[in-house]
C-alpha cells in the first residue's frame, strides 16, 4: 500500500519502550500531520492512534519493559497519511477485535480507539527463524527438524484518509 | 502533567492539567486512592484543562469511580473538549456524571 512512497519521503522516529517517551513522540506525530493536513482533528485523530498503539507495543510486545526499541515511520501521499509503528517484541498471533469491553473494564479500549481514528490498518510480522536439522545414517533418523522462532519484527501499519 | 488539590468545604477537588496518558497514571492513581480513602465521598475531578487523553487515563477515572462506588459517594467529572470527545467515543459518558465547568460540578455537590 505504500508503493507510491519512496524511502526519502518517510519521516523516521525512534524511542526505547518507555511510557514517559510516548508524549513527545505523540506530539510529533500530531505536529507532522497537521502540517501534512491542516486539520486539528485528523491530526488528533493519528495522534490519538499512534498513542494507543505504543501504549499496546510498550505493555504487551515488550511487556513493560524499558529500553527496547520502536521505531515510527510517517509518511504522506497526495491525499494519505501512513504511520508504520516497529517493534522487535511479542508479536501478536491475531487483530483484537476492536470491540468496547464493559464499563467496569479497566482496559481493552485501545483497539476501539484505533479503530475508530483511523480508517485502515493491518499488521505484519517478519519473523527470523532458526531451523535445525539432524541427520543420521539411520533411515528413520534422517529429516528430524525442529525450527524456532529468533527475532521477529511487528508492524502496525496505520493509514488516514484526508 | 500537573496535578492540584483543592478543598471546598467538604468537596474534594483534583484538577489535572496538560498530557494526561500513560506515563501519567500511576500518580493520578495513587492521589485519587488516596483523596477517595480519607475524603468524605465527594470527589471533583477536574479535567478542564487536560489538552490529550488516551485510554490508561480513562482507566484511572473508572477505578476512581468504581471506588467512589464501594464508598457510596459521588464522582462528578468537569471535562475539556479534547476529553468529552473520548469519552464520549468510548461510551463512558453514558456511566460518569460529566459537568461543563468547576462552579456547576461544586453546585451540584454542595
Amino acid at each position: 500500500m505504500t508503493e507510491n512512497i519512496s524511502a526519502t519521503d518517510i519521516i523516521t522516529l525512534k524511542i526505547v519502550s518507555d511510557p514517559k517517551n510516548v508524549s513527545p513522540l505523540g506530539e510529533a506525530i500530531y505536529a507532522l500531520c497537521l502540517y501534512a493536513t491542516n486539520s486539528e482533528i485528523c491530526a488528533h485523530n493519528i495522534q490519538l492512534a499512534v498513542v494507543e498503539a505504543l501504549n499496546n507495543v510498550i505493555l504487551h510486545a515488550y511487556k513493560s519493559q524499558t529500553g527496547n526499541d520502536i521505531i515510527v515511520q510517517w509518511s504522506q501521499t497526495t491525499d494519505c497519511l501512513y504511520v508504520e509503528i516497529i517493534d522487535f517484541g511479542i508479536s501478536m498471533i491475531t487483530m483484537p477485535a476492536g470491540s468496547l469491553p464493559v464499563f467496569e473494564a479497566e482496559s481493552g479500549r485501545g483497539w476501539w480507539i484505533i479503530n475508530a481514528c483511523v480508517d485502515e490498518y493491518y499488521y505484519k510480522v517478519v519473523e527470523c527463524v532458526e531451523r535445525e536439522r539432524v541427520c543420521s545414517p539411520l533411515p528413520k533418523g534422517n529429516g528430524l527438524e525442529a525450527i524456532s522462532v529468533k527475532s521477529a519484527k511487528n508492524t502496525l501499519t496505520l493509514i488516514k484518509h484526508f | 502533567m500537573i496535578l492540584h488539590e483543592q478543598k471546598h468545604n467538604d468537596i474534594d477537588v483534583l484538577e489535572l492539567s496538560g498530557r494526561f496518558i500513560m506515563a501519567d497514571t500511576p500518580e493520578v492513581r495513587n492521589r485519587l486512592n488516596d483523596m477517595i480513602k480519607e475524603g468524605s465521598g465527594k470527589l471533583i475531578i477536574d479535567l478542564e484543562k487536560v489538552t490529550f487523553i488516551d485510554s490508561s487515563a480513562c482507566a484511572v477515572l473508572i477505578s476512581a469511580f468504581k471506588n467512589m462506588q464501594i464508598k457510596s459517594g459521588r464522582l462528578v467529572l468537569v471535562t475539556s473538549p479534547v476529553v468529552q470527545s473520548l469519552i464520549e467515543l468510548t461510551r463512558l459518558h453514558t456511566i460518569f456524571e460529566i459537568l461543563p465547568n468547576l462552579p456547576s460540578a461544586l453546585n451540584a455537590l454542595e
